[in-house]
C-alpha cells in the first residue's frame, strides 16, 4: 500500500525501528524516546500490532525509550508456519534481551497474559510488569457468539483443527473492503467507544491494499493454536512470579470481558506482588480508549524513569 | 522406495513409500528427534502397502517457519497423510505413539487402529511444568537457538514437543474414542497418559514378541482377516 498519510491529535510515528531475528522470523520493532534511558517494553493484543501504540508511547517517551513489536504473524513481522503461546512468550524474552538491560514490561490481552508468562521465565530481564485485561478466558472460555453452543469433546475439537489443517493452505485471507474507511468501520464494532478518525488512523498500519480491496495484514492462521491448554492453569502458572505486577482492567462490558472480578481475582490470588488499578469508562482497550489516563496509571506505577 | 511430498499447512513433509502392496496400508510415526529412516522393519511383514512419514523438522521434512513445534500439529500432518493413502492403521514410536494415539480417536473412521511404541517423546509432562518456568527459558532458548541455519537433518526446536503438556483426561477422551489401540510394553515407568489409558476397553497389550514394528503390527492387527474395504476412510 501507499506510504502511511494519516494524522491523529497525540499521535507520533516511531522514531526508530529495527528487527528481531526470532527463530527464524524477522520481527518489527518500534522506539519511540531517549536511547539511553529505560526501556518500557509494550506488548499488543491479538489482531493488534505496535502501532496501536502511537498515541500511548509518545507520552511513556518523556521519562522512557519505548519498545513495541509486532508480534509473530502481526503488523509487519513475518507470518509462521504455527502459533503455539510459548513461542510469543520465548519472542518477548528475546526482544527484552535485546534492549541489553532490564526493561518495564507492558502487555494488553494475549499480550498481557504472554508478558506475564515471559516475566516468570525472565525475572532478572523484567523491572515492573502490567497487564491490561490479559488474564486470560472465563472457565467456560470466551464465547461472543453467545451460549447455547454445546460443549464439543477434545477429539472433536481436534478433528475441526484436522479439517481445518487439510485445507488451510487454499483457504483465502481475510475478507477485503473497497476502502481504508469500510475496513475501520468494521474495527468499529469491536471498538465502538473509539472514534473513526483514530480507528482510521491505526487501522491504516495494520492494513495492506491488495488487487480486490483493503485487508488486515495479520495472518489469519493466528488463531489457530491448539492444545490440551486449560483456563483453570493460568493462575498456577504465575505462581513463580518475583516481577511486581499491576492487573490493570477497564470498567465497561465488551466483546472479549470483562471476565468476572472473581475469576480475575482467584488467578491473581496466585501472584505474590501484585496491585490492581482501573481506569474509568474503558471496556478491554484500555489503552486505545483512554490512552492519557492510562499512561498516567502506568507511569504511577513505574515511576518517572530517570 | 519412492518418497513424495505432501502438503501439510503451509509447508511440506515427507512421505515414504517403504512396500507397495494392494491391501490396508500402514503408517509409520517415529520418534522425537529421528526421522524415517530409523525403522529397522521388514516392510513385506505387512499384508499391504506400508508408508513412514518424517515430522516437521525432522528427516526430509521441512522446517516450520517460526519453529512452532507441538503434538497437535503433527498429528495434523499425520492426518494429511492419512488422508492421501486412503486411511489405514497406524504404528508410532515415542512422540509418534502421542500423536498415533490423537490421531487415532480423531479420525476412527481413517485409522483402524494404532500400535503405541515405546521411544523418544513418549512422556510429555502430565501438567504444567511450573517449576520449569520458574527455573527461567535460558536453556531452552539457547538450545532452540543454536544451528537453525542447518539445511537438513533435525530443527532444535523440535525439543519443544519433550515440554509438551499431556493430561490424563485428555489421553483417555482419545484412547476411548479410537477404533483399537494395542499399547507395547513401555520403559518403566510408564508415562501416566499410557497407564490411565491401559485399562479402557478399546486398548490391548502386547508382549511386544516380534522383532519389528511392522512384524508386530501384522501379529496385532491381522490385516489380512479384515475385508480389504473396511477402513478406507
Amino acid at each position: 500500500m501507499s506510504a502511511a498519510s494519516l494524522s491523529y491529535p497525540g499521535a507520533a510515528a516511531p522514531e526508530r525501528s529495527r528487527w528481531l531475528d526470532s527463530f527464524g522470523l524477522r520481527l518489527r520493532v518500534h522506539e519511540w524516546g531517549d536511547p539511553e534511558a529505560t526501556p518500557v517494553v509494550l506488548i499488543h493484543g491479538m489482531f493488534d500490532h505496535a502501532r496501536t501504540f502511537d498515541v500511548l508511547a509518545p507520552l511513556l517517551a518523556e521519562h522512557y525509550r519505548v519498545v513495541a513489536m509486532d508480534a509473530r504473524g502481526h503488523g509487519d513481522s513475518d507470518w509462521a508456519e504455527s502459533y503455539p503461546w510459548i513461542v510469543d512468550v520465548f519472542a518477548i524474552v528475546q526482544l527484552l534481551r535485546s534492549n541489553g538491560r532490564p526493561s518495564h514490561l507492558v502487555g494488553h490481552s494475549k499480550g498481557g497474559g504472554q508478558s506475564v508468562d515471559a516475566a516468570v521465565r525472565a525475572p532478572d530481564d523484567v523491572l515492573r510488569l502490567v497487564d491490561i485485561d490479559g488474564f486470560g478466558p472465563p472457565p467456560e472460555g470466551f464465547r461472543p457468539d453467545g451460549d447455547g453452543v454445546p460443549q464439543r469433546t477434545q477429539p472433536e475439537i481436534l478433528g475441526d483443527f484436522f479439517d481445518w489443517r487439510r485445507h488451510a493452505s487454499d483457504r483465502r485471507g481475510w475478507r477485503t473492503y473497497p476502502t481504508l474507511d469500510e475496513l475501520a468501520k468494521r474495527r468499529r464494532q469491536q471498538n465502538p467507544r473509539l472514534s473513526l478518525e483514530w480507528l482510521r488512523y491505526f487501522t491504516e498500519h495494520g492494513a495492506k491494499e491488495t488487487n480486490d480491496g483493503f485487508t488486515w495484514k495479520s495472518d489469519p492462521h493466528t488463531v489457530r493454536g491448539y492444545g490440551p491448554w486449560r483456563p483453570e492453569w493460568i493462575g498456577p502458572g504465575w505462581a513463580p512470579l518475583r516481577v511486581p505486577l499491576l492487573a490493570l482492567t477497564g470498567t465497561e462490558p465488551d466483546t472479549w470481558g470483562p471476565i468476572p472480578e472473581e475469576v480475575i481475582e482467584e488467578r491473581l490470588a496466585h501472584v505474590a506482588h501484585v496491585e490492581r488499578a482501573r481506569v474509568d469508562g474503558t471496556g478491554h482497550f484500555v489503552h486505545l480508549e483512554k490512552p492519557v489516563e492510562t499512561a498516567r496509571v502506568l507511569l504511577d506505577w513505574l515511576g518517572d524513569g530517570r | 522406495m519412492r518418497t513424495r511430498p505432501i502438503r501439510a499447512g503451509r509447508h511440506h513433509i515427507a512421505l515414504h513409500h517403504l512396500r507397495e502392496a494392494p491391501g490396508v496400508p500402514l503408517l509409520l510415526l517415529h520418534g522425537l528427534g529421528g526421522s524415517s529412516v530409523d525403522w529397522d522393519v521388514r516392510p513385506e511383514a505387512w499384508p499391504g502397502p506400508v508408508f513412514a512419514m518424517d515430522f516437521p523438522g525432522h528427516g526430509e521434512s521441512a522446517w516450520l517457519a517460526g519453529g512452532g513445534y507441538y503434538p497437535e500439529l503433527l498429528a495434523s500432518d499425520a492426518d494429511v497423510a492419512l488422508a492421501s493413502i486412503g486411511g489405514g492403521f497406524v504404528a508410532g514410536a515415542g512422540v509418534g505413539a502421542w500423536v498415533a494415539l490423537l490421531l487415532a480417536g480423531t479420525r476412527p473412521d481413517e485409522a483402524a487402529g494404532a500400535l503405541l511404541l515405546p521411544g523418544p517423546g513418549l512422556h510429555g509432562l502430565p501438567t504444567p511444568d511450573v517449576d520449569d518456568a520458574a527455573r527461567g527459558s535460558d536453556a531452552a532458548l539457547a538450545s532452540f537457538e543454536g544451528s537453525r541455519d542447518a539445511p537438513r537433518g533435525t530443527d532444535p526446536m523440535v525439543a519443544m514437543l519433550e515440554k509438551d503438556v499431556r493430561p490424563i483426561d485428555y489421553a483417555t477422551a482419545f484412547a476411548a474414542r479410537a477404533r483399537r489401540v494395542v499399547l507395547t510394553s513401555s520403559p518403566e515407568p510408564a508415562p501416566p497418559w499410557w497407564a490411565a489409558i491401559r485399562s479402557l476397553a478399546t486398548v490391548d497389550q502386547t508382549a511386544a514378541a516380534a522383532r519389528d514394528a511392522v512384524s508386530l503390527a501384522a501379529a496385532v492387527f491381522r490385516p489380512a482377516e479384515l475385508p480389504t474395504d473396511a477402513p478406507r476412510g
